[in-house]
């Protein structure tokens, strides 16, 4: 696939990757085809002859790549759609550089993590205190054991 | 070819093996625990590795049928609702469990006798509550003292921070005027025995490189390992034999990496598989003293599978919940709707537990444990721009009732690597907890309003998460009649006398809380028993 798909071919797909997750300008945020998500999604069905097989599909199906043409595909072509959309989401928000525009970090989750303060316990306290006002919320048990009866 | 006999021979390297070992070590009997899986160390976690999010869907999936690695055995699940998930290797599933550790109340140990459902078990809370404690201080547990929902303990660690999502939910509680409190976790809130402190990175399911979640490869089996307990990776057992004079059994088969079967003997054998692998292994030890499966003639090996039937239901807030900082599922948790109440239409209950945000790919995809990809187009943009970052939502985590109808049976034609057979899991959801689940997502819904949602979102589909399987529970039931059990009040099988269960699979109603403190403290539990008994421990 990655060296069988035409410059048009490329075109469609990174159109239509681009109705699927558009982009948002005002954010800076851009859409999938131009993020160049169709690289993972053909490194993906060089690895997984079936999804190569449903990328093919959705191609020969595909003749604008618009929201209509789109829709289309996704009532003829269930599945290979469904396995497009999957793997599209998949390679847009495995970017590091998306992460961030959702407020989450562009590094690793190990070993730097977040800096979350640790409530005080004063903070704790008051929260709780309705809480344990109300007093004692669990049941009291018979010792035995009825099914021995 | 014939190992060298041990004295006790464990199956399974996770939470319950690792615990019980612990408890046996100062017997100074030769133990050995043989493992499918291997050891993985904190640098191979995907939690260190830029496209993390992706491994979830790969290698590091918590469903043993995606992720096909050597070590796994496929389950086949198209006769249920709910797909079991786990890991195989040292540490078992707590290396990608996630991390919640909320004990079983003193009403789930007597069902039977205050609502007339399930069966009592053979012990009580008052019996596991020094166990619950060791346990705790074993693995590091974090939480705040004096949840009255509890008779009285004092988690050994601070509370991890509840965060900006954890104080808003608390907030809308106590508009409710209903019960939360912070959750105990399994993770360290500070450093201690050379482990680090939670650096709250969210991705508790992908390995917790920090060490800061108390699996067992960081807690039990460093120290067992220094110790001189054996364990022998890469080694599926097989079968357990059976000595046919005697009816006891003689140690087992098992494949080593190459698929090659050794046999090793043992004068005891402790099984710890989990709910799912331990009938599977009990099933397949068929022999003349036992047709039916080992330790099967109650015929309830294999039956009572219970799970946490899990929905959700999330809020949208005015202001970023940043919901990906610190623990993956624990924040903070109500039991307000715990115990019975017959007003409510079903009986037993359902803890509401504020699992934070995930990350924006499993967003994306439906949630962690969904397969349901959000919409494309437009809305796509709208949800991930404007709904996700603001989200703070409430999973109800359900009691399943026992039913013999909801089974894991050996599959006829599927098989692991070596041949095999895998387990089949028949689950329907019970009318009971399908009640439950809609009461849960309505209180949900209630609470988040409180707390200031916006917008509820609920998918009100009638659908329960798919891979929600952690727990599984009631395969080889405890208890006192051997005629309705598999295994006695200190885990001995009644069938046969130096065969010991110890995982989830013993338990006899499932709660509905988190069930790996439980297994751990009856891991301990049974050890101690194991001891007390040692003079006359096969004896009738």
């Amino acid at each position: 696939m990655a060296s069988g798909l035409s410059p048009q071919e490329r075109k469609l797909l990174d159109g239509i990757l681009d109705v699927l997750i558009p982009r948002n300008p005002a954010r800076g945020i851009p859409g999938a085809g131009e993020l160049g998500v169709a690289d993972f999604l053909i490194e993906c069905a060089a690895k997984d002859e079936s999804f190569d097989v449903a990328i093919r599909m959705i191609l020969e199906r595909a003749s604008g790549g618009n929201i209509e043409d789109v829709r289309r595909i996704e009532t003829e072509a269930s599945d290979a759609f469904a396995r497009l959309l999957e793997q599209s989401y998949k390679g847009y928000y495995s970017r590091a550089d998306i992460r961030t525009k959702f407020g989450v970090g562009a590094h690793p989750p190990h070993p730097e993590g977040y800096e979350v303060a640790p409530e005080s316990p004063e903070l704790m306290e008051s929260l709780t205190a309705p809480v344990r006002a109300r007093g004692r919320a669990y049941r009291d048990t018979p010792a035995g054991d009825k099914n021995a009866e | 070819m014939p190992n060298d006999p041990v004295d006790v021979l464990i199956i399974g390297a996770g939470a319950s093996g690792a615990a019980i070992a612990w408890s046996l070590l100062e017997t100074r009997m030769r133990i050995l625990c043989l493992e499918q899986g291997g050891h993985i160390s904190d640098q191979q976690f995907p939690s260190r590795r830029d496209d993390y999010e992706l491994a979830r869907y790969g290698d590091f999936s918590c469903d043993p049928n995606v992720r096909q690695l050597p070590q796994d055995y496929p389950i086949n699940v198209t006769d249920s609702c709910i797909a079991p998930v786990n890991w195989n290797g040292v540490g078992g599933s707590t290396i990608n469990f996630l991390g919640h550790w909320v004990r079983l109340k003193p009403s789930d140990f007597r069902t039977r006798t205050l609502d007339d459902v399930g069966d009592d078990w053979p012990i009580d809370y008052q019996t596991l509550e020094p166990f619950y404690n060791a346990n705790d201080a074993n693995t590091g547990v974090s939480g705040l003292a004096g949840n009255p929902a509890y008779p009285d303990y004092t988690p050994p660690h601070p509370p991890i921070p509840v965060g900006v999502l954890g104080q808003t939910l608390a907030k809308g509680f106590n508009k409710m005027g209903w019960h939360w409190w912070p959750s105990d976790v399994a993770i360290l809130s500070r450093d201690f025995e050379g482990r680090s402190k939670c650096v709250n990175a969210g991705t508790c399911d992908l390995g917790c490189a920090a060490g800061a979640k108390g699996g067992t490869n960081f807690t039990y089996w460093q120290m067992l390992e220094n110790s001189g307990v054996e364990l022998l990776t890469h080694a599926r057992v097989r079968e357990i034999t059976v000595d046919e004079n005697t009816g006891m059994a003689s140690g087992v088969l098992y494949h080593d990496a190459q698929g090659q079967v050794h046999e090793q003997k043992a004068e005891m054998v402790v099984v710890a598989c989990n709910g799912i692998g331990t009938p599977r292994l009990l099933l397949h030890s068929k022999s003349k003293n036992f047709p039916d499966g080992l330790a099967n003639r109650s015929g309830m090996v294999g039956k009572n599978l219970m799970f946490h039937p899990l929905r959700g239901v999330a809020g949208v807030f005015d202001e970023p919940m940043k919901g990906h900082e610190g623990p993956m599922a624990c924040s903070i948790l109500s039991q307000e709707f715990y115990e019975s109440d017959s007003a409510r239409g079903f009986v037993r209950g359902y803890g509401l537990h504020s699992g934070r945000s995930t990350t924006p790919m499993t967003h994306a995809l439906g949630g962690y444990g969904i397969d349901a990809p959000i919409p494309w187009g437009e809305q796509h943009r709208e949800i991930m721009d404007n709904i996700y970052p603001n989200l703070a939502g409430l999973t109800v985590v359900s009691e399943d009732l026992p039913e013999e109808h909801n089974r894991v049976t050996l599959d006829a034609n599927l098989t692991d690597s070596d041949g095999i057979p895998a387990p089949k899991v028949t689950y329907r959801l019970g009318e009971n907890t399908r009640r439950m689940l809609e009461h849960g997502e309505a209180k949900a819904e209630e609470v988040l309003l409180a707390a200031g949602a916006k917008k509820i979102l609920s998918k009100s589909d009638d659908k329960v998460w798919w891979r929600a399987g952690w727990h599984q529970m009631g395969t080889c039931r405890m208890g006192n009649d051997p005629a309705r059990s598999v295994v006695n009040g200190w885990g001995r099988s009644h069938d046969v006398k130096n065969l010991f269960i110890v995982d989830g699979s013993i338990f006899v109603t499932a709660g509905a809380v988190n069930p790996t403190s439980t297994i751990q403290a009856l891991a301990l539990y049974i050890g101690e028993s194991i001891k007390t008994n040692i003079a006359n421990l096969f004896d009738d």
